[in-house]
């Protein structure tokens, strides 16, 4: 209790001599959201979107993705090149330095890809590592990296995913001590973390010439607010300067305030419905028959819920990708929005009455229910179950779900392999488990040549389509909010980019 | 002796104590607030069919979030559309279905398995007492918001699931109450009369014990009819009560609370018809109290 | 008294051991904890190399008691998504929710203690119907909705307070208010109950009639008898509102534990959620033991029963 009180008068006294802390443009720091609890800022032990935002910022890979042009650029590397299937060779960047002032070399590539390519080592998104067997050291400055087998996206993997860590201090450190005190080679340095909650970082005065270009803002101060009304009034009393991820009624009344500017950009996730093709959930299931599928695809107006519900950059999508992405196919089967067609196929199928089934969902509880309230619109009776996604996947890997609502946001890969192949080729969220379509797929990933991938992921994404064993929805679209004080303009990869930003 | 035979007369024909009951429940404002908001709220929920202008489920993405009708809305949607552009009004009625079922019945439940803890506890004392007195410990001990958040999100939230969650939740204060009852009562000469003259245990119980506690039993039911309504809706609030497109109250503030800052009458208009709901239930269960125990306040 | 207390404190210590072990089973059957560990963009290799990593395969028996000999000695292991020790992170966010819950309880005591005697003095004057008003209110208002509202208008409206944070204690106003609210009603009601049950009373009368003062009368003699209860309510009241707090915290951004327990459910912590249950249990356990002591000291006639 005593500490307490003393504690009360502290903070009293703090606030008299601090006066209310109104940051932004005047004491050069930018004071961002978060939505999400980050578990840990070390980015190979977090899989969240705010994660990847502070690895952009924090550290560098090899090899950087120019996020309008999609061209690939030295950042650590300054050249590379592919020795065999199986080995890429690159030539590393002189004098760059970490935030710690630990000098860059081979030995950090070696160590990092070497340590986190190790299963034992609990990195947490063991897909964007595990292609990786290992790295050895040519020179100070020449590395070669070895590949399990051979992967085409391995450029795109290095210029995403994998950054690079201070040999001398990871192996001291480790992925906890990397998350309280982080240290990379990035435009800026972590100076303040508390876990969760609230990050500072600072600008890299020693920053390497490097494609991210420089960072201007002096100060980013991000704190974790869950709730969107809780940023929205934050951001109304100037304590905040951007938000992001803002929902789109919300975002479209903000955009009518003068103070405020409102971006929106796509994002690589999509939404879809899986339906049991495979009839895991019971051989007399009524997805089964590809009618109902076929019913289900048509009996759903996408293009209101896009216009109505998701609105800005969304697009209506027919294919079980993102368009961007290397190998994601166009012309295949579109489903017309026909509620009529979609009974008339109902009752082909044996049911003139419609039918009862369960639904799940496990975000986005909003389009669900739009999505939910079509079906029933034809007839498909549906009984929602929202749940955490744990269980929800949990059911799925074990018995499937007769229908359920899905997305997937491809890591920002920008490459077909990380959607269509994690889903169609006998996974335990496989829902339809055709083998045809898996053969495909396995030629696709694999093979080097752009043209016969493109043709074997044309194939599968036709006959998925044809079949419906998804229903694709829709993609998504991010809102940025910020003041008139900050300049940015976002990219399509859902990527905040502090390096980006500046005071106007 | 100085009184008359007449004074004694009138000593004793005076009030009744059902006139002296009626008189008090009539002078009683909470009580009668309570009990017509409470029966209006029922006769809404029983005929929501009849009085619900639309089809509460029906949506329409062309006509979402049309304002009230007081905001500038038109008659077609009285209480304005919601985020799916579904009739408010109509949702409000049946949403005052689903407060109510679950008032109902998460207090039923509750009720039966506090009582009957409660009353054998306090009758029978002794282990039985102990081990009631442990559970209601233990029960007491768990954090409730927490322990239903966490039943609800690995069961997924439906109507019966929450329910059933606050009704095995909610039992402590029937068992309290219940108990503390029983054992004034347990030693009174009726009961003892009925053990002496060989009444089995059950009867005793139902037919001496349960009609003396029964005013203090409505009193928690309203109580805990009142706190599971809230619990209810702090579920829905937190994405973890029934599910949509159930339309709760407390369902339906967490949905309008995205857009509070800008339509706060999406929030406004369930959160007051949730707070009438709740202040009628209190003021009936605050009048029973006061009406059937007149000496607790003076 | 000793034996009232050693008594005490076995039913304590048993009720802890029982809500440990309810917890512990509760969250098991809360999906895949794998699954909720390796996050939404995980695919299967991960989740797999995961089950192996955590010994998720082992029968729940073995589990429960290496993690209860561990909590024993202060160890709750480590939490599956911050990778930190669970103890350091409760502890950190606990300071939060304690100055919280102390603040809170503050302001329902302030507040309803006085209204109480005032209403009791003055039993159906203007003060007694306001404070029924206001208790009345507090019990039918959801918590949500008030806090909600409260941001609405004093931090859009006015822009007189911070919605969200706690850097001062300024941050702190509103929660307090909207998390102190719902103990006032009962604190209130049983102020008001205890002094007219004291001022009817022989004693009382017989100060009066000794002539003492009338402020005398009220706070030395028989707002100290009316107090008692009182104390020992605020201190179950306590131990509620410390597990209540989660709702106030998510609305207001206080990362404390009651916040930490609900992010906690959705990832499937085990560690963190389950030490947190304990940990908000043997609050409650601790405020009652205490308050059942302090009530025992103050009344010899309890420690017989």
């Amino acid at each position: 209790m005593k500490s307490l009180s003393l504690k009360c008068g502290v903070a009293a006294l703090a606030l008299m001599v601090a006066g209310a802390a109104h940051a932004g443009k005047s004491d050069d720091t930018l004071n961002v959201a978060f939505t999400k609890e980050l578990e840990n800022v070390d980015s190979y032990f977090n899989s969240s979107r705010e994660g990847v935002v502070l690895q952009r910022a924090v550290w560098d890979g090899l090899v950087y993705r120019d996020p309008v042009t999609n061209e690939y650029k030295g950042n650590l590397a300054t050249s590379w090149e592919w020795i065999d299937d199986l080995t890429l060779e690159f030539k590393l960047r002189e004098g760059v330095k970490f935030h710690n002032g630990e000098e860059f070399d081979a030995d950090d590539v070696v160590y990092t890809v070497n340590y986190v390519a190790d299963e034992k080592n609990g990195a947490k998104t063991q897909r964007n590592v595990n292609w990786m067997k290992s790295a050895e050291k040519v020179d100070k400055y020449t590395v070669r990296i070895s590949l399990k087998k051979p992967f085409p996206a391995a450029i795109e993997f290095l210029s995403g995913p994998v950054s690079i860590y201070p040999n001398e201090y990871y192996a001291e450190a480790g992925p906890t001590g990397m998350g309280l005190k982080p240290v990379g080679t990035g435009p800026y340095k972590v100076t303040e973390v508390e876990p969760g909650k609230h990050f500072v970082l600072e600008k890299y005065e020693g920053y390497h010439d490097s494609p991210k270009g420089q960072p201007k803002v002096g100060k980013i101060d991000i704190r974790t607010i869950p709730d969107v009304n809780t940023q929205m009034a934050e951001l109304f009393s100037g304590s905040l300067d951007l938000i992001w991820q803002v929902p789109a009624d919300q975002a479209g009344k903000l955009g009518a305030m003068e103070q405020f500017t409102v971006a929106n950009e796509s994002t690589m996730r999509i939404g879809y419905l899986t339906l049991d093709a495979a009839g895991r959930t019971g051989e007399k299931n009524p997805f089964t028959d590809v009618r109902v599928r076929r019913a289900v695809a048509h009996a759903v107006n996408r293009e209101a819920l896009v216009a109505a519900l998701l609105k800005g950059k969304s697009k209506v999508i027919s294919t079980a990708c993102f368009p961007s992405q290397f190998g994601c196919f166009q012309d295949v089967a579109n489903y017309e929005y026909d509620p009529e067609k979609a009974k008339a196929l109902l009752a082909e199928a044996g049911y003139p009455d419609g039918f009862e089934t369960d639904y799940y969902a496990y975000r986005d509880r909003e389009y669900a229910e739009a999505i939910s309230s079509f079906l029933n619109a034809v007839g498909i009776k549906t009984n929602f179950h929202m749940l955490q996604y744990s269980a929800l996947r949990e059911l799925r890997m074990k018995g499937g779900t007769p229908v359920s609502f899905q997305t997937w946001g491809s890591y920002s890969i920008n490459d077909a392999s990380a959607i269509t192949s994690q889903f169609f080729k006998f996974g335990s969220l496989d829902d339809s488990r055709d083998e045809e379509v898996r053969d495909w797929l396995d030629v696709a990933d694999s093979a080097t040549d752009p043209e016969k991938r493109k043709e074997y992921y044309a194939k599968a994404l036709t006959k998925i389509a044809d079949q419906a064993y998804w229903v694709p929805m829709f993609s998504y679209n991010t809102n940025y909010v910020f003041t008139n004080e900050v300049s940015y303009t976002p990219t399509p990869d859902e990527v905040l980019r502090f390096v980006d930003m500046s005071w106007n | 002796m100085t009184r008359t035979a007449d004074t004694l007369l009138e000593e004793i024909q005076g009030p009744t104590p059902g006139q002296m009951l009626r008189k008090r429940v009539f002078g009683h404002q909470g009580l009668l607030f309570g009990v017509a908001v409470l029966g209006l709220l029922l006769l809404v929920a029983i005929f929501a069919p009849l009085l619900a202008p639309h089809d509460p489920y029906a949506q329409d993405l062309l006509a979402r979030m049309q304002p009230p009708v007081f905001l500038g809305g038109s008659w077609e949607h009285p209480l304005g559309t919601d985020h799916l552009g579904r009739d408010y009004l109509s949702r409000l009625i049946y949403g005052a279905r689903i407060s109510l079922l679950i008032g109902g019945f998460a207090a039923l439940i509750s009720g039966l398995i506090g009582t009957a803890m409660g009353v054998a506890a306090g009758y029978f004392g002794g282990r039985v007492d102990m081990a009631v007195t442990f559970l209601i410990n233990v029960r007491l001990a768990m954090p409730v918001v927490l322990v239903a958040l966490a039943i609800v999100a690995v069961f997924g939230g439906s109507l019966q699931v929450v329910i059933l969650v606050l009704g095995f939740l909610l039992w402590d204060r029937f068992a309290v109450v219940m108990r503390s009852s029983t054992l004034q009562v347990r030693s009174r000469e009726y009961v003892t009369a009925a053990q002496a003259i060989g009444c089995s245990t059950s009867r005793v119980i139902l037919s001496e014990i349960m009609p003396n506690i029964v005013n203090n039993l409505i009193v928690v039911v309203t109580l805990e009819m009142a706190h599971a309504i809230l619990l209810e809706a702090a579920l829905s609030f937190l994405g973890l009560g029934v599910q949509p497109p159930t339309p709760s109250w407390g369902l339906m503030v967490s949905e309008g609370k995205q857009m509070m800052l800008f339509e706060p009458w999406l929030v406004a208009i369930p959160g007051i018809t949730l707070f009438v709901l709740v202040l009628a239930i209190n003021l009936l269960g605050d009048g029973l109290r006061d009406v059937t125990a007149p000496e607790n306040r003076s | 008294m000793l034996n009232f207390i050693l008594k005490r404190l076995g039913l304590a210590v048993l009720v802890a051991l029982t809500v440990s072990a309810i917890s512990f089973s509760l969250l098991f059957m809360a999906g895949d904890p794998a699954a909720a560990l390796a996050g939404e963009q995980a695919t299967d290799v991960d989740i797999e190399a995961i089950r192996r990593l955590y010994g998720f395969d082992r029968p729940m028996i073995v589990q429960y008691w290496e993690w209860l000999s561990r909590a024993l000695q202060g160890d709750f292991g480590e939490s599956y998504y911050f990778r930190l020790p669970v103890a350091d992170l409760i502890m950190e966010r606990l300071s939060i929710t304690m100055t919280l819950g102390v603040c809170g309880i503050s302001f329902a005591l302030l507040t309803a203690v006085p209204l109480g005697v005032v209403a009791a003095i003055r039993p159906n004057s203007l003060i007694d119907r306001f404070a029924l008003f206001l208790s009345v209110m507090g019990q039918a208002m959801p918590s949500f909705w008030f806090g909600l509202m409260m941001i609405v208008v004093f931090s859009i409206q006015l822009n007189w307070l911070p919605p969200s944070g706690t850097k001062t204690w300024v941050h702190f106003i509103m929660p307090t208010i909207v998390l102190g609210y719902y103990a006032m009603p009962a604190i209130m009601r049983l102020t008001r109950a205890g002094m007219l049950d004291v001022l009817g009373s022989d004693y009382i009368r017989t100060a009066r009639a000794k002539g003492a003062g009338e402020g005398r009368v009220l706070f030395k003699h028989a707002l100290r008898n009316a107090i008692i209860p009182v104390v020992s309510l605020a201190a179950v009241q306590m131990g509620f509102m410390l597990g209540g707090s989660i709702v106030v915290e998510s609305i207001f951004a206080l990362h404390g534990a009651g916040y930490l327990a609900w992010e906690s459910i959705g990832r499937n912590d085990l560690p963190t959620v389950q030490a947190l249950i304990l940990v908000f249990s043997m609050f409650y356990i601790v405020f009652t033991f205490l308050s059942d002591v302090l009530n025992a000291w103050l009344d010899p006639r309890i420690r017989v029963a």
